[in-house]
């Protein structure tokens, strides 16, 4: 008995000092941090993990893609070694994403729960770092449609929204695909680059029902497009990046792919793809913007980069297009993103 | 609730009894001392998670028979066994998947001449009790810091392992196995896991 009473000791010890690792663990070397807080709303806990320089206490919130991405994909490059020198960096794991934990129903997902996920993001981290912090929003492909919804919802706490080959019309997305996919693969034909790849684009193209939204369709067309930027990048009309992040051991693998795979199905049957946009409502976002795509983006077609540029009704905006960029500008041409990113959080904060 | 499991040992060991002969010399013992092994193992899954695990085995019933063999007759030994855990689950990397862990359930067990084990385990009682970081809890406007939060899942799983009897050893016994379990309303549906444990069984 006293054995097992002295087991239990220790036990009871590498507990509490595991337990006192964990609370202990975050730098609270402000001009560097490195920052994991859980952001508890409404039945979900997600993680947002801060790395960068919080010294002006300007943030920049990264919406990652998906929906079913994960915050720190996006740390790596210019965003790790540049734009984190000028200011923290947030890598947020939306609900029901990543790392992202919590008890909810499949009525606690949809678009407008996840932009108040953003907002009470927002609120820890002036609780945390002091009401004076300042916010950027960031948003890269369905971040694009989270971005807008949470700027219609309260724009004010934000200097500044930044749009990277964003989706704010996931309803236009199908038709686009259509009309982008077909012009592309004639121009790559034209140059005689990968016919039998092209030819077959054309041939998907015909294949889809062009009148009527389809989810098996979008899900081949989609595909499709990154298969199609693969092949623009292996004939170097896309420039190749060089991936240099280290997010393996921050995510098992099983449970980002399990909550990928959760997320998107329940958003995609309540309509995410053929009935979502913002397109109509793009006019009350008037915080300034800059718009960064992707010239030859075939996941989201550059046609949504102008008429975000377009219809922001912010008076200070700026539309970039990435001449030898695909879906991620900020992969493929690293530098000159950090720089617009830069100017632009400079000019603003 | 970390008692429970060590409870409903305790209260069905006086409603068992073994049977048949074995070559444990613990088989035809009505005492709880003898019947019960405890265990330690690693448990996780290697690359994101590290774990350590302790629990408790009560020896509810024991069957042994003879195979007739061309050189001769083995005998194969079949074990039913209640079995307790409890443990601590670390992700280093982010402490984002962090928790304590509990179960309770039913392992049927081989054992042949040579101490080689199979094993298949039942575990319809589990829980998993997350351990966060550093929570914020956003009602409104209203901003709270939370300590030592986490949440609560069911956690049931199954187990399938190897291991070897070590007869008049002080570690009794290894294991290998593979546990497959969920985590449940985990989001909005349930959450698939996976871990191996290694780990020993012994007697104080």
């Amino acid at each position: 008995m006293k054995h097992l009473m002295t087991l239990g000791l220790k036990i009871f010890l590498v507990l509490l000092v595991a337990i006192q690792v964990i609370s202990c663990s975050d730098s609270e070397n402000i001009s560097n941090l490195e920052d994991t807080l859980i952001v508890r709303h409404k039945g979900a806990d997600m993680p947002a993990y801060i790395y960068g320089n919080g010294s002006e206490k300007v943030f920049l919130i990264i919406l990652h893609g998906g929906p079913g991405g994960y915050g720190l994909s996006y740390r790596y490059g210019t965003i790790k070694s540049e734009i984190e020198k000028t200011c923290a960096v947030v890598y947020f794991d939306q609900r029901g994403s990543g790392m992202s934990q919590g008890t909810y129903s499949k009525d606690g997902i949809n678009v407008d729960i996840m932009a108040e996920d953003v907002l009470a993001l927002v609120k820890v981290i002036q609780h945390k770092y002091g009401d004076d912090a300042k916010f950027f929003l960031m948003g890269h492909s369905w971040g694009g449609t989270l971005g807008p919804a949470t700027l219609l919802k309260d724009q004010h706490v934000f200097k500044g929204w930044i749009d990277i080959d964003g989706v704010h019309d996931q309803k236009g997305l199908y038709l686009e695909y259509i009309n982008f996919f077909t012009i592309v693969a004639n121009e790559q034909i034209a140059l005689e680059n990968n016919i039998e790849f092209w030819n077959g684009v054309l041939n998907l193209v015909d294949k889809v029902d062009a009148n009527t939204y389809s989810d098996r369709d979008f899900h081949d067309l989609n595909s499709k497009a990154y298969e199609g930027e693969s092949i623009l990048t292996n004939d170097n009309i896309i420039d190749k990046g060089d991936y240099d992040g280290d997010v393996f051991f921050k995510y098992n693998l099983f449970t980002r792919l399990w909550n990928l795979l959760t997320i998107h199905t329940i958003l995609n049957d309540n309509g995410l793809h053929d009935e979502l946009t913002y397109t109509n409502r793009l006019s009350e976002i008037t915080i300034p913007a800059l718009v960064l795509w992707g010239r030859h983006d075939l996941v989201v077609p550059p046609k949504f980069g102008q008429e975000a540029y377009d219809l922001l009704g912010s008076s200070s905006k700026k539309l970039v297009f990435f001449e030898k960029s695909g879906h991620a500008p900020m992969f493929n041409q690293p530098h000159l993103f950090a720089d617009e990113v830069i100017e632009f959080i400079n000019q603003n904060k | 609730m970390r008692q429970l499991p060590l409870v409903f040992l305790i209260l069905n060991s006086y409603s068992l009894f073994a049977q048949n002969k074995s070559d444990h010399s613990i088989i035809n013992s009505k005492s709880l001392y003898d019947r019960i092994e405890f265990k330690a193992s690693y448990t996780g899954n290697i690359l994101w998670n590290q774990g350590i695990t302790i629990g408790a085995e009560y020896l509810w019933r024991q069957k042994a028979y003879e195979k007739k063999k061309k050189r001769g007759t083995k005998l194969i030994t079949h074990q039913y066994v209640l079995q307790s855990e409890i443990g601590f689950t670390f992700m280093p990397a982010t402490q984002t998947d962090t928790g304590l862990l509990t179960s309770l359930g039913l392992i049927w067990r081989r054992t042949n001449p040579k101490g080689k084990q199979i094993s298949i385990g039942i575990n319809p009682i589990g829980l998993y009790r997350s351990i966060l970081p550093e929570v914020y809890e956003v009602k409104g406007d209203d901003v709270q810091k939370k300590t030592l939060a986490g949440r609560i899942y069911y956690a049931p799983s199954l187990t399938f392992g190897f291991g070897k009897f070590r007869k008049n050893k002080a570690l009794s016994g290894r294991y290998f196995n593979f546990n497959f379990g969920i985590r449940t309303p985990y989001n909005a549906s349930i959450l698939p896991t996976f871990t191996v444990s290694y780990g020993y069984r012994f007697k104080f």
